[in-house]
């Protein structure tokens, strides 16, 4: 009885907490006249500087900033790789082996080698680029539609090349028509779709709790929006897991057909 | 009765969310059932077989992710209702 009791002593006590920390944010952001930007312009991306005609976009600067950080830290990681490994070598190599798994239990083939470069490169890219907007200064580039569209473009275009790759172009171009020819545009507009269904799936996800902890933060300022953050954290990593899974199941679906005729 | 004095871009602001509201009401709930019924049997098959449980763990996983793109085409849709609503200019004369 005691323990329900505190318990529901604890719950008020937050609840409690988290409205006076909005109240104080309201009356700090009065007393300074801080005006919050609209939602929609927080998110969009913005032009940075033009090339010609290109328009180079926040997004676009993000993703190279990136780029930047991956690349020097695996070159300094991967000078100093020891037989005893040490605490990062220890988190990549436990990354690595969990990117094998999943290719070996999503495709069935005897070489799982030839599928890991594309594979391990979307997980990390996905995810080391949902959760980049964690650090103050820098935006997600993955709530900008362009970057899920084009890793889901280099998907449907990574798929027919393992198919020809493994099995020949007859034999990949064969498993098209395999129970009878009815089933050629059921394909091929399943192809289509699940481009558009990736990127979505991704742009979606990542734009949404970016909605909301821009709201919260227009709400209340003060501590509010932290928990909210620290869950955008999970749903980063699992769309990178979902991402990389499903890449590995289009992927053994155009190659195992191969291995059945 | 004059209609082109009505405050049309009010009246389009104010029908936009209030079909906004409702519509992502009604997308959320429906797939979210749908997550519950993949959620329920995949813990049972777990609990009635703890072998099988890594490959019924990223069947659920992949089941739940395709059940969850459902809500998002809701949201994209909600969101360009609100926000970049291509029939705007259109509707409302530039």
């Amino acid at each position: 009885m005691l323990k329900k009791n505190k318990k529901t002593l604890t719950l008020l006590l937050v609840f409690g907490v988290v409205i006076a920390l909005a109240l104080i944010s309201f009356q700090i952001r009065k007393n300074t006249g801080y005006e919050a930007k609209p939602v929609a312009e927080e998110i969009a991306p913005h032009v940075v500087f033009n090339i010609g005609p290109i328009q180079v976009t926040s997004t676009v600067v993000n993703t190279w900033i990136m780029m930047l950080l991956l690349g020097v830290g695996s070159y300094f990681l991967g000078r100093s790789f020891k037989i005893r490994p040490g605490m990062f070598q220890n988190a990549i190599e436990w990354l690595v082996s969990a990117i094998q798994s999943i290719i070996n239990q999503n495709i069935e083939t005897r070489d799982p080698d030839l599928f890991f470069p594309v594979v391990a490169t979307f997980a990390i890219f996905i995810g080391v680029a949902n959760l980049l907007g964690l650090i103050p200064g820098l935006h997600s580039p993955t709530p900008d539609i362009n970057t899920p569209l084009a890793m889901a473009l280099v998907v449907f275009l990574s798929v027919p090349y393992f198919g020809i790759r493994t099995q020949g172009l007859g034999g990949y171009l064969k498993h098209y028509v395999e129970p009878i020819f009815l089933m050629l545009p059921i394909e091929v507009a399943s192809e289509i779709a699940r481009t558009f269904s990736l990127t979505f799936r991704l742009f979606g996800n990542i734009l949404g709790e970016e909605i909301i902890i821009a709201i919260l933060f227009i709400i209340s300022p003060f501590i509010v929006p932290v928990p909210m953050m620290l869950f955008s954290i999970f749903t980063g990593v699992l769309q990178a897991y979902i991402f990389t899974l499903l890449t590995c199941v289009y992927i053994g679906g155009a190659v195992k057909a191969h291995q059945e005729s | 009765m004059d209609w082109s004095t009505l405050p049309w871009d009010k009246i389009f602001v104010i029908v936009t969310v209030l079909v906004a509201g409702p519509g992502i009401i009604l997308g959320i709930t429906v797939p979210a059932i749908g997550q519950a019924i993949v959620a329920y049997s995949g813990l049972k098959a777990i609990s009635r077989q703890p072998e099988a449980g890594d490959r019924i763990n990223s069947i659920v996983l992949l089941s739940l992710a395709m059940l969850e793109s459902l809500a998002i085409y809701v949201l994209a849709v909600i969101l360009i209702l609100v926000f970049a609503n291509p029939m705007r200019a259109f509707m409302l004369g530039g």
